[in-house]
């Protein structure tokens, strides 16, 4: 790898090495820019990841955040993560396309917010991201007939199955999701052979074999071919600038020491609580007040049922079934639109939810937990609108750098608790209309977004539709935080394709 | 050093790799000194409701103890999962706050400690502070609120040391750790209803044959 020295003007330093900061980095070295990115987690290797959840919180931001608001967010294994390849060394990897609709969801509604442009713009992103991370997916997409999958979609497991069944017995379709990981192995440009999905159903505890398609294992290893320097275990904290104002470079912490590098141009990729955190705490980019607000999240609801069969939701791929026939359903009480997916899970993660979503005690308590290998769940992923009362501020205790911890507050409105009961309703009927007993509801909100929302205004937008600062011209912010707004589908797909965008757009500017 | 006698099966397969081998392997033995985190009266505290909220007799096989007291109090001190709710203090305080809050409300309804309450009185008492009926506002103590959100740590804190151990995943037959050695990543090649592959573990706890029994 080649390394540049700290007094280097390279031409970008990226904070943040996962969706929003490893495509990004991957492009503009490719494109012969020097590039340095700091990331605050360390380097994991593939093979060492263990499906232990205890041990495999490595892969969380740890620094403490102080959950509050009506519907404060249980982080945990929901937390984003750290590390070179940020969130998605444990995501899930469920890699649905946005809906054309939820890019015009105020047009469309009169509430929500507008993206700046339509899904025909980010469309030849999108595909450029399938194509290049390695995408699986069904021969025919029932919601979208035109599209192709590079990869034939792993085996369906148990959830997966159920799943089926009871979008059968509800007369709704259904198909195999799309899903970011490969079905045979490939050699990965500048990464090396990547082994097909083994179905060990680990994807949250990190993938050991590089089926998953991570940036670990993809843009981080091109952006190192093409010059680009990585330096993990680094934390980002001072942000410097000139008298005009402009960014000339950033101060980090590694191993307990401070040092600073100087660049052309910084970009933001710290994800939708530390992005506007390192705004917050070195005032910057501000101007709209905007820093920090319109967080939002997705509304999860999940429906556990209990079978007859031995499910034993920890083995395959855990989410492969999708029905995307909620994406504005005739009955909806609310605006937008939802999801539904099969979930299997880990023990501890599965134990967890329903732990904090019941209270039973005693024997009962054991014998639900006790029901582990019998369940199956579905989950769903919906939009979730701004709200002034859902944000991230500072708070007034300090982390172990001296930097004020982040609050993050997050109340459902009205629209989040209609689509989170219809959806509960649905759900439990379709279960129900398969067999399965003790169904249980767990409502819960999952994904951090929002926070440096991008658009036309300066007056109420952090970020302008390339992803520049209105407030600073070398300063881009490339990370979930400017998202508009929520959309239904899982988020990781377009903030990689609004990466590689914003990444053209630098390069022209 | 001779294993120790409940040694589960699942610790001996080549479907595990050897770090999660160390750390399932890690979890047998009960911390050497207690309580780490807790002072003496919130530990007994713990350990006397511990029982009442999640038996595990029904679960290992007799005479087990999987030491949950002393891990769950070692855990409190050890590295956390990077969150907590805004409304409560940072989690060894939250827990020692809550279990004297408990305590002190044992001693004002029945005049005396909590470990000394009889199981029914424990289990009202603990369903009372899940629903947020009981609290004390004063400076050390958690109030009704309060506890009501910290009753969500610990049904989690709770449920992550059992479905963690291994002698728990063994008795409940689940293969989660089984993921893959590591000259060979195995995965599963089996991953339907009723298939289970002959290295996963099958259930032998009381509660959770059901499923087994169909084979
Ligand atoms: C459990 C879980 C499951 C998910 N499943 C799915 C899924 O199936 N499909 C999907 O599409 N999406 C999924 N997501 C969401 C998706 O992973 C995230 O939305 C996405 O990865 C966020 O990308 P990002 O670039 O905004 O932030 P991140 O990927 O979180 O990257 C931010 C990086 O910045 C680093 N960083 C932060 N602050 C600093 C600093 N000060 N200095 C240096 N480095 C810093 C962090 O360590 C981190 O590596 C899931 C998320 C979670 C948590
Ligand atoms: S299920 Fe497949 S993609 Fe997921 S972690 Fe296992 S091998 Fe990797």
């Amino acid at each position: 790898m080649k390394t540049f020295a700290e007094t280097d003007i390279v031409d970008a330093v990226v904070i943040g090495s996962g969706a929003g900061g490893a495509p990004l980095a991957a492009e503009l070295a490719r494109n012969g820019k020097t590039v340095v990115v700091l990331e605050a987690g360390p380097a994991f290797t593939a093979m060492g990841h263990t499906p232990d959840e205890i041990a495999a919180r490595e892969l969380y931001w740890l620094h403490e955040r102080l959950s509050a608001g009506t519907n404060p967010q249980a982080f945990g294994g929901n937390n984003s993560g750290t590390g070179l390849g940020g969130s998605l060394l444990h995501y899930g990897a469920f890699m649905p396309r946005m809906d054309a609709r939820d890019f015009h969801l105020h047009t469309e509604t009169g509430k929500g917010v507008d993206w700046p442009f339509g899904l025909e713009e980010l469309l030849p992103y999108i595909e450029r991201v399938e194509s290049f991370i390695g995408v699986s997916g069904p021969a025919s997409y029932p919601w979208d007939p035109n599209r192709r999958y590079a990869y034939p979609p792993p085996p369906a497991n148990s959830a997966a199955l159920k799943m089926r069944e009871g979008c059968d017995a509800l007369g709704l379709r259904h198909a195999d999701g799309p899903a970011a990981l490969i079905t045979r192995d490939v050699e990965q440009p500048h990464f090396g052979t990547r082994h097909g999905c083994a179905n060990c159903g680990a994807c949250h505890q990190g993938c050991r074999n590089g089926a998953k398609s991570g940036a670990d294992n993809t843009w981080l290893p091109m952006a190192v071919a093409h010059g680009a320097e990585l330096r993990p275990g680094c934390f980002a904290h001072t942000i410097e600038r000139d008298s005009a104002g402009r960014v000339t470079g950033v101060v980090y912490r590694q191993n307990g020491v401070e040092h600073r590098q100087k660049c052309a141009t910084l970009v933001l990729a710290a994800g939708a609580v530390e992005t506007p955190r390192l705004l917050l705490t070195n005032d910057l980019a501000n101007s709209s007040g905007q820093v920090g607000q319109n967080y939002m999240t997705h509304v999860s609801t999940q429906v556990w049922g209990e079978f007859d069969e031995d499910i034993r939701p920890n083995r395959g791929y855990p989410s492969l079934t999708i029905t995307e026939d909620m994406m504005r359903p005739k009955d909806a009480d609310f605006v937008g639109g939802y999801l539904i997916q099969s979930l299997g899970m880990m023990p501890a993660t599965w134990g967890q939810n329903l732990a904090r979503s019941t209270t039973t005690r005693g024997p009962a308590f054991a014998r639900a937990l006790a029901g582990y290998n019998r369940s199956a769940g579905m989950g769903i992923n919906g939009e979730c609108l701004p709200r002034p009362e859902n944000r991230v501020t500072l708070s007034n205790e300090k982390d172990a750098f001296g930097l004020p911890k982040p609050l993050i507050e997050h109340s459902y409105g009205p629209n989040e608790w209609a689509m989170h009961n219809h959806a509960a309703s649905l759900l439990s009927r379709m279960w129900e209309a398969i067999g399965a007993k003790d169904i249980r509801v767990i409502d819960r909100a999952a994904h951090m977004i929002g926070t440096c929302r991008m658009g036309t205004d300066a007056g109420s937008n952090v970020v302008n539709p390339e992803g520049r600062s209105f407030d600073i011209d070398n300063l881009w912010i490339s990370d979930h935080s400017i998202f508009p707004s929520a959309a239904a589908a899982n988020p990781a797909l377009a903030i990689m394709a609004l990466s590689l965008r914003t990444a053209d757009a630098m390069l022209k500017a | 050093m001779s294993p120790p006698p409940d040694r589960p099966e699942i610790l001996d397969s080549d479907h595990l790799s050897a770090r999660t081998r160390d750390i399932l392997t890690s979890r047998l033995s009960a911390p050497e000194t207690h309580p780490r985190t807790l002072s003496l009266q919130a530990y007994a505290v713990l350990d006397a409701l511990l029982p009442v909220l999640l038996p595990l007799d029904e679960i290992l096989p007799p005479g087990t103890d999987i030491n949950m007291t002393a891990r769950i109090d070692a855990a409190l001190s050890g590295p956390r999962d990077g969150w907590r709710f805004a409304d409560l203090p940072p989690d060894a305080k939250a827990w020692e706050a809550a279990l004297l809050t408990l305590d002190d409300v044992a001693a004002e309804q029945h005049g005396i400690r909590f470990i000394h309450l009889a199981p029914d009185l424990r289990g009202t008492l603990l369903d009372a502070l899940m629903a947020g009926q009981i609290g004390l506002d004063r400076d050390g103590r958690l109030t009704p609120p309060q506890i009501k959100r910290w009753a969500g740590d610990l049904r989690g804190e709770v449920v992550d040391c059992v479905m963690s151990d291994p002698r728990i995943q063994q008795a409940l037959g689940i293969s989660s750790s089984l993921t893959g050695g590591d000259t060979v990543f195995q995965g599963f090649t089996e991953v339907g209803p009723d298939s289970r592959e002959d290295f996963e573990p099958k259930a032998t706890a009381p509660l959770a044959q059901m499923a087994d029994s169909r084979e």
